[in-house]
């Protein structure tokens, strides 16, 4: 009994001992915690939740200037339909001048836990060449697990990628109901020498409205085929032709076929396409058309030849995102039958946490061939079943956004649910 | 139109068929194959160093006896007198890693014994590879952990965690015949640590619409304003307390002003530090609401004082095949049970096998407790636009989709020649 006892004793006191170590150690490893590297995630698709409870060797703060390390993460869509995360990692202030890129490449049968697991393994690595200059480093350890098998093999399906969806949707309550149904196929083949996009997609809306017991129905359907082929003329260049061909009862079109050769010009080489682009579009289309009723120009049918020209710089730098476009177009039987279209998103980060968006976008629209020959009735208007005559539109929106006080972001607190306080958020792929 | 539609088929197929063919005639050069594990080749600049002892530490990469073959130089340097010096690691890409520079520190703590100079020093070249490792296939096997648990607090900050936000957006949209304008301003002030959740907000917003009939023209404007707050105290792992506190305005909701507070406890079965992963969280809140309406009520009230009760279950999981998030609310007023609401909601997407996944995502509510309702009812044109309140007993939203993709999993190429699809813009307020 009192052997027990005596090994009792001395187990508590190995115990105790232990804790008081593991208490040291813990506030050692607080105090290596505030010289860890400060870190800006710059990425809007990202699940920073996540990211934040898996890496907790490293700062986060909420604006760039302050950070040590920018990361500005890129994204765009692969020849699979999957993305490829491009992450910058810029050093800055003291890191100034340690810079590097990763990569990261998600597929489309990947779920958001893949995703969210595969982008965390590569930030861990690339953070690594800051986080070994700091001591929190001493804590970190690199394991090796090699291979048992060889490599995956060979491709045989020769880069073909192909997709089906079908979804449906529904809404309502008693004296409104909602429901859309729509099924897609494409077929894509993506190389940096030619590109392949092929794809059939048909939607299905229906909307009923319950008022003192009359009741409103609207429908709309349409379907829509496309085609785009592509081929590569070296870094600044590029040929190739669309194919279009439409049904829609809110254009009041029976049956729409497009055929438009084109040509384009990169300012920038294509391989900086993630971060800066400037393109200029030229296409010229063919369209033989058949309308669903008499349009407003008494036409039930007709060919149209149509030429355009669209301009569109994509930039994504430290300080923001810009990205704007312009395209024109007129149809050759009527110079006068044309439209011009700007839009544009500006989103940039001034100073120290404050940052202005705006996005605007305008048309001059003088080429509704398709306008219905009758008047709307009230409820295709109301409800926008049918194309309007109109000789222009436009949104604008301007916003901006002014955060001061803490600058750490470490915390994740999902007590009561995770909501966000105020603000918005603005996320453009 | 079905002639039409097989005609459009018939084209497509013959497209494909085109694409195919040039395209099998002469075959993207494939990626080799090669040896599964394709070691970054790494020369280590250290004479006299002990390079079988790295070798064994470090077997992610392959030690190379020469530069010439070497895709990564690392050159150590000792400075400093024998005994207590400190080492610079010069890291320098060659060939595909041109460019990839960086450079690493180790300062040995005093009394170090010579192996655990030598090991701390492989530690921090581990760190120092990474960047290298990452941009091969040997990636895969590799992975970084921090191998203690730190505070997300323990950093230095002045505001004590205190973060402030002010925000303004504008939205106008319009055509010749219809025009839509939104005005958003809100402030946020919130601080979030483990132990404790404070998020405050006001805000406001206005729309305004305007529809053009050409004989008759239909405007009409809605508002909201309000503060909320939420206060919440961790207990425990599994258990929190705290207080929902608003004050609002609503025009769409009939209400001038209403003021509730409501206290609330929340167990989690799971740990909260596993949120991310998991979560199933049962929420009880008892408040008090005092409402004054715009308009007389159809319970012919103008002003009253509530309590009422809820009770809600949230169920999240999210894991490699997928994710499921289940939401279950029954609420009820106290001066009368009768007046109650219950809703359901969730989401499953679901990977079921290789590129065939599934999703699911929907709610139904069962709605007996709308207090609010206005006696006057609302106009034709207030229940098309959605403009008001309507008086309901349910309310449900279900959507189901699948997607079935095959083909090459080898297509991480991107192409951005022509465009790579829409940009996408999501705000979120």
């Amino acid at each position: 009994m009192r052997r027990y006892l005596g090994i009792l004793f001395v187990l508590a006191l190995g115990v105790s001992s232990l804790a008081a170590a593991i208490s040291q150690d813990q506030s050692a490893i607080d105090e290596l915690k505030k010289t860890a590297v400060k870190v800006y995630l710059d990425c809007g698709g990202c699940d920073i939740e996540y990211i934040k409870t898996e890496i907790t060797f490293v700062n986060y703060v909420r604006d760039r200037l302050e950070a040590q390390v920018h990361i500005l993460v890129t994204t765009q869509t692969t020849g699979g339909g999957g993305r490829e995360y491009t992450l910058n990692f810029m050093g800055q202030n003291d890191l100034k001048g340690t810079n590097d890129i990763q990569k990261y490449f998600s597929s489309t049968t990947d779920t958001s836990d893949d995703v969210r697991r595969g982008l965390v393994k590569v930030l861990k690595l690339g953070l690594m060449s800051y986080v070994g200059k700091t001591s929190i480093s001493r804590r970190i350890s690199v394991d090796y697990l090699p291979p048992d098998k060889a490599g995956p093999g060979r491709d045989r399906w020769n880069f073909w990628v192909f997709s089906l969806t079908g979804s449906g949707r529904f809404r309502g309550e008693e004296s409104y109901k909602d429901q859309e149904a729509d099924f897609s196929f494409s077929a894509n083949r993506v190389t940096p020498e030619t590109k392949v996009r092929l794809g059939l997609s048909l939607d299905t809306s229906k909307t009923k409205y319950d008022i003192e017991d009359e009741i409103i129905t609207g429908t709309k359907s349409s379907w829509d085929g496309s085609g785009l082929f592509v081929k590569s003329l070296g870094e600044h260049w590029s040929a190739g032709f669309f194919l279009h061909g439409e049904s829609s009862l809110y254009s009041n079109i029976d049956l729409g076929l497009t055929v438009a050769p084109a040509l384009e010009y990169n300012a920038f080489p294509y391989s900086q396409s993630t971060r800066r682009q400037l393109r200029f579009l030229y296409k010229l289309a063919v369209n033989p058309v058949n309308y669903r009723e008499e349009t407003i120009y008494g036409k039930t049918r007709e060919a149209l030849f149509q030429e355009s020209l669209s301009a569109t710089l994509d930039l994504r730098e430290k300080w923001g995102t810009v990205s704007v476009r312009a395209s024109g177009s007129h149809y050759f039987h009527d110079f006068s039958k044309n439209q011009l279209d700007l839009f544009g998103i500006v989103s940039l980060r001034l100073y120290k946490g404050l940052s202005v968006f705006s996005f605007v976008g305008y048309s001059w629209i003088h080429d509704q061939l398709s306008l219905l020959g009758r008047e709307p009735t009230f409820e295709e208007q109301l409800l926008r079943l049918r194309e309007l005559p109109r000789t222009s539109d436009y949104f604008v929106s301007i916003g901006f956004q002014f955060t001061f006080g803490s600058i750490f972001t470490n915390v994740i607190n999902p007590r009561f649910g995770s909501s966000r306080s105020g603000g918005m958020d603005i996320h453009i792929n | 139109m079905k002639k039409h539609i097989s005609a459009i088929a018939a084209l497509l197929v013959a497209l494909v068929a085109l694409a195919v063919l040039p395209s099998g005639a002469q075959p993207p050069p494939a990626k080799p194959a090669g040896p599964p594990q394709a070691l970054p080749k790494v020369f280590l600049d250290w004479p006299g160093a002990d390079i079988g002892f790295f070798r064994v530490e470090i077997p992610f990469v392959e030690f190379v006896t020469g530069l010439e073959e070497a895709q990564v130089r690392v050159l150590v340097t000792p400075q400093g007198p024998p005994g207590s010096e400190t080492f610079a690691i010069e890291f320098s890409g060659l060939k595909g890693f041109q460019g990839d520079n960086n450079t690493l520190t180790h300062t040995p703590t005093p009394g170090d014994k010579p192996e655990d100079v030598r090991k701390g020093l492989a530690g921090l070249l581990k760190l120092g590879l990474m960047r290298y490792v990452a941009k091969t296939p040997a990636a895969k096997f590799v992975s970084v952990n921090f191998q203690d648990l730190v505070k997300p607090t323990a950093v230095v900050d002045k505001w004590n965690f205190w973060v402030f936000n002010l925000s303004a957006n504008s939205f106008l949209m319009g055509e010749t015949q219809y025009r839509d304008a939104m005005y958003y301003g809100s402030f946020s002030a919130s601080r979030v640590t483990p132990e404790l959740k404070v998020q405050t907000s006001v805000y406001g917003n206005i729309q305004k619409m305007r529809f053009d009939f050409g004989d008759d023209i239909y405007e009409s404007s809605s508002n909201g304003y309000g503060f909320s707050g939420l206060v919440v105290k961790s207990l425990s792992q599994h258990w929190s307390a705290g207080a929902f506190l608003s004050l609002q305005s609503s025009t769409y909701a009939n209400l001038k002003v209403g003021v509730s507070a409501a206290p609330a406890v929340e167990f989690n079965l799971f740990p909260y530090s596993e949120s991310t992963k998991k979560q199933f969280r049962v929420l009880y809140r008892i408040g008090y609401t005092g409402a004054r309406y715009n308009e007389e009520t159809v319970y012919f009230k103008t002003a009253e004082s509530l309590l009422q009760e809820s009770l809600s279950f949230a169920y999240e999981v999210k894991r490699p095949w997928g994710m499921v998030s289940l939401n279950l609310e029954g609420s009820n007023y106290l001066h009368d049970f009768s007046k109650n609401r219950i809703e359901l909601g969730g989401e499953v997407s679901f990977r079921i096998w290789r590129g065939l996944s599934f999703e699911v995502d929907g709610s139904y509510a069962r709605i007996r407790d709308q207090l609010s309702l206005p006696r006057g009812g609302a106009s034709y044109e207030e229940v098309l636009l959605r403009q008001k309140q309507l008086a309901t007993g349910y309310n449900y939203r279900f959507s189901v989709g699948l997607n079935f993709t095959f083909g090459s999993t080898r297509s991480n190429v991107v192409n951005p020649r022509f465009g790579n699809g829409g940009r996408g813009i999501s705000i979120s307020m």
